[in-house]
């Protein structure tokens, strides 16, 4: 009898909008390090927006890493868990080791529209069934109790999907 | 244009992409980005267009404002190799060279086989994250318009000979000056020292090197300008010295 394991990913998006005091740290420090990076490849002077220099500029596509260096403390400040994503009691409950920085717009004159995501990839789960819209998930390697395995329900919602899957012997 | 900025987002990320796996799992970008962005971030918990409860928990202490993570002199990380300390002077031609204090100085270089902090682009940041951008850091000139950092001794790459980037900014984030420092060569020069020593890590020696001469950025520097100061020993460790002139 097999088991399927799966990893979730959330795309988290942060731009001009975003409410959460976190989100905002996150939004000035990145376009604060997007404006001292992006001189690196714009020595011209020529582009103002990200999708100029990614068009027009060889190696501008290392500023996603080059700035994600902005960020480092703040995904540190989470701890281990991956914000927003709750279960249906309300609790965050998705542990995440790995996560990918991502710049989706920019533009050194106009700062509304410095929009930028992390994308947080869950550790391992195993993914029970789905009951109507919800998976029903425990993490993988737990170990059983006298209840059986314990579960979480969560429903699924945009921005989180399934990154990987692979079935195991259980 | 909204259509074509998607297009173009669409192609060039497909086309990038060394693990499409991860961007065709996530990929969500050229569709909801523009309509649900905003309300998938204000409120706690909460995701747009499904009924979902709100967090339920201690709310943990206030996130605190953290400077970037390149702020740091020491920025071995996790790279190995013989000791280097590298003291860079901003000195500032528009106030007859004297010393730029609050100046912001970036650093770069690559590990001991040649490899700069880079994950490949479209992959997960390691688990440990902390050590990901190795061997690059910030700092800002002090009142005697000095920099230092604690590091190891470059290795090198083919093509390019032993170098340092340096990106110089004013206090306000402007750029000033990107350059790089170079090494002395001779035979019985620290890089040349530093390569032969398998027993720190060092394997190419110096075949395949391209000198001073030869390298793309270094050769039209006939007076040696942009050559360090090097001092030291493999036991001791190096300490590599050179003053940037800029116009703040």
């Amino acid at each position: 009898m097999t088991k399927k394991i799966i990893r979730l990913c959330y795309r988290k998006i942060i731009d001009a909008a975003s409410e959460q005091v976190w989100d905002k740290y996150v939004f000035e420090s990145s376009y604060t390090e997007f404006l001292m990076q992006a001189q690196l490849y714009n020595q011209e002077k020529k582009f103002t927006s990200y999708s100029e220099l990614l068009l027009h500029v060889p190696n501008a596509e290392k500023l996603p890493f080059l700035v994600s260096a902005a960020i480092v403390g703040y995904v540190q400040q989470l701890g281990d868990k991956i914000p927003d994503i709750t279960d249906t009691l309300g609790r965050q409950f998705l542990s995440f080791k790995n996560y990918r920085f991502e710049i989706i717009q920019s533009d050194i004159k106009k700062k509304p529209l410095h929009r930028v995501a992390i994308n947080f990839f869950s550790e391992p789960l195993v993914w029970h069934e789905t009951i109507g819209n919800n998976l029903l998930l425990s993490p993988s390697g737990e170990k059983e109790t006298a209840d059986g395995t314990l579960t979480y329900i969560l429903p699924l919602q945009p921005f989180l999907s399934i990154y990987s899957i692979k079935e195991t012997e259980a | 244009m909204e259509q074509s900025r998607k297009k173009f987002l669409k192609n060039f990320l497909i086309g990038a992409s060394t693990v499409p796996l991860i961007l065709e799992a996530c990929k969500k970008d050229t569709v909801a980005d523009t309509t649900t962005t905003t309300t998938t971030t204000t409120g706690t918990g909460t995701s747009s267009g499904s009924c979902t409860v709100s967090l339920t928990e201690t709310a943990g202490p206030f996130p605190t404002i953290t400077p970037s993570s390149l702020v740091r002199s020491d920025i071995r990380l996790d790279r190995t190799g013989v000791a280097c300390t590298i003291n860079i002077t901003i000195k500032n031609t528009s106030n007859s060279c004297a010393v730029l204090a609050g100046a912001i100085v970036d650093i770069w270089h690559c590990d001991k086989d040649g490899y700069y902090s880079e994950y490949g682009g479209t992959g997960m940041q390691t688990v440990n994250y902390t050590a990901v951008h190795f061997l690059r850091g910030r700092q800002t000139t002090d009142a005697n318009g000095l920099v230092s950092f604690t590091s190891i001794f470059p290795g090198w790459y083919s093509g390019r000979a032993t170098h340092i980037h340096v990106h110089v900014y004013n206090a306000a984030g402007t750029s000033l000056m990107i350059t790089q420092i170079a090494f002395p060569e001779s035979s019985s020069s620290a890089v040349v020292t530093v390569n032969a020593s398998t027993a720190n890590g060092y394997t190419k020696g110096m075949t395949g090197y391209t000198y001073n001469a030869s390298d793309n950025v270094f050769s039209d520097d006939t007076s040696g300008t942009e050559i360090a100061a090097v001092s030291g020993s493999i036991a001791a460790g190096y300490t590599v010295a050179q003053t940037i002139y800029v116009k703040a």
